[in-house]
């Protein structure tokens, strides 16, 4: 069944068009990873799929329903599709339990012992079991982000949206938060991640979209989009990325 | 000419009873300024544009005329429809109102600063717009406001010497009969500034105190 499904998404901030007709289409089960250069419009795909950002022309659908539809539900909608964001955008006033559980209770309506137990699995699920009681201000940016992934998870969302969820981090934090992310994706959870780390892409992805300008200009599987790219833009692109990128691939 | 104290020493009791008089009026006053501020506060945020302009239209109102004028209208106006509140009541509902509307401005602005981002997860996580304001927003922003809620507080109380025009013997009414007896009119109301010091300093250990405790938990 497809998971995920955009027809001709148009979005204009202004007059400026930032999406000109985004065409994409995610299986369930699949793990597509979004690259491309800043300002391409990727991030803002992202928020218009989960509803954060509304749109000019064209059709989303998410698990057969119809986006517009489906948000007038709150609960609902938030069951279907989850976020991870750049900067984690935990609450600092609770521990990191109570960011997990606050949804589910106050959406869900879920008995609030259940939600903590609920909680407490995620959290152990990410590796936080043992930091479970401390505030995000205690937590390291990598410990916040794995937080911030249990929290996602607490809705039981179909699909789960990663907006650079590695782009505010330390170097060498990156590595404990792409791994519960590799693992998720291992559990045949939906995704969609958009990210610069290429390693990533190509090794946990089941598909590489490239956006540039607005639209989707190559899409297909990890090997193919990355090792043998096709368009000018996407070779160029990952030449500023990856300086070792031309002799790689002759290689 | 010199200084002679101790011909206030004999009126000290009546000072006292007008601090007591300062003090109920001022916190009283304080308690309907923050209810109603923050209200007020939520409402000039709040996605109803209705609702913002009624609130900013109150805050406009009440910010740009004088504290004076808002009592009499209360005290000396309403009783022409028949809302005859007397002294006391009046004051306190003046002071109240009038400290609401600098509360509102303390408590949009607290809101303000809570990070966009934090409204965005709520959001995507389901929570109502309501239910993010409850338990994501105002406890957050409501401990940032601690300070200035603390400066509004002294504001009130500093405030409250209008009241005496209205011939409610609070402090400064008190320090006025005062003087009229004892002729001592420098030692008066030196008495009664360092009485109005005496209670602003303690509204700011107080706060501090607050503070302290609540950056623990």
């Amino acid at each position: 069944m497809e998971a995920i499904c955009v027809r001709g998404l148009t979005k204009r901030f202004g007059s400026r068009e930032v999406l000109r007709g985004v065409d994409l289409s995610v299986e369930e089960g699949e793990v597509v990873s979004v690259i491309g250069p800043s300002g391409s419009g990727k991030s803002t795909l992202l928020r218009c799929i989960c509803g954060l950002e509304g749109f000019d022309e064209g059709e989303i659908r998410l698990m057969g329903r119809s986006l517009v539809e489906l948000s007038r539900d709150r609960a609902a909608m938030a069951s279907t599709v989850g976020m991870i964001f750049q900067s984690f955008n935990l609450f600092p006033h609770m521990s990191a339990l109570e960011n997990v559980a606050l949804a589910p209770v106050r959406v869900k309506g879920m008995p609030e012992g259940r939600a903590k137990e609920l909680a407490m699995s995620l959290l152990s699920r990410v590796g936080m079991a043992e930091q479970a009681h401390l505030r995000p201000s205690r937590l390291s940016g990598g410990q916040q982000q794995r937080v911030a992934i249990a929290r996602a998870l607490a809705m039981q969302p179909r699909v789960l949206l990663f907006d650079e969820p590695t782009s505010a981090l330390d170097p060498e934090l990156v590595g404990e938060v792409l791994e519960v992310i590799s693992s998720l994706a291992r559990e045949g959870i939906t995704m969609v991640v958009v990210t610069h780390e290429m390693l990533f892409a190509r090794e946990v992805s089941h598909r590489v979209v490239f956006v540039d300008e607005g639209r989707i200009a190559c899409d297909g599987p990890p090997e193919q989009v990355l090792c043998n790219p096709t368009c000018e833009r996407l070779q160029a692109f990952l030449r500023r990325l990856l300086p070792h990128f031309g002799s790689a691939s002759g290689g | 000419m010199s200084l002679d104290f101790s011909a206030v020493v004999p009126y000290l009791p009546l000072l006292l009873k007008g601090t007591v008089a300062t003090v109920e009026a001022s916190a009283l006053s304080s308690l309907l300024g923050a209810a109603l501020g923050l209200l007020l506060g939520v409402g000039l945020v709040v996605p109803l544009r209705w609702m913002r302009l009624l609130c900013w239209c109150y805050v406009y109102f009440v910010r740009g005329t004088p504290l004076l004028v808002q009592l009499f209208i209360i005290y000396f106006g309403l009783p022409s429809f028949g809302v005859d509140l007397g002294a006391f009541a009046s004051g306190v509902l003046g002071l109240g109102l009038n400290s609401a509307a600098y509360v509102a401005e303390i408590v949009r602005a607290g809101i303000e600063a809570i990070p966009r981002g934090q409204i965005e997860a709520c959001r995507v996580l389901g929570l109502s717009y309501c239910q993010t304001m409850r338990f994501v927003v105002l406890p957050q922003a409501l401990r940032n406001m601690l300070p200035a809620f603390a400066n509004e507080f002294a504001t009130v109380l500093k405030q409250s010497s209008l009241l005496s025009s209205l011939a409610i013997t609070e402090l400064t009414m008190a320090g006025q009969q005062v003087r009229s007896v004892t002729f001592a009119s420098f030692e008066t109301f030196a008495v009664v500034a360092l009485i109005y010091l005496a209670l602003t300093s303690a509204i700011g250990i107080a706060l501090r105190t607050l503070e302290r405790r609540w950056s623990v938990s």
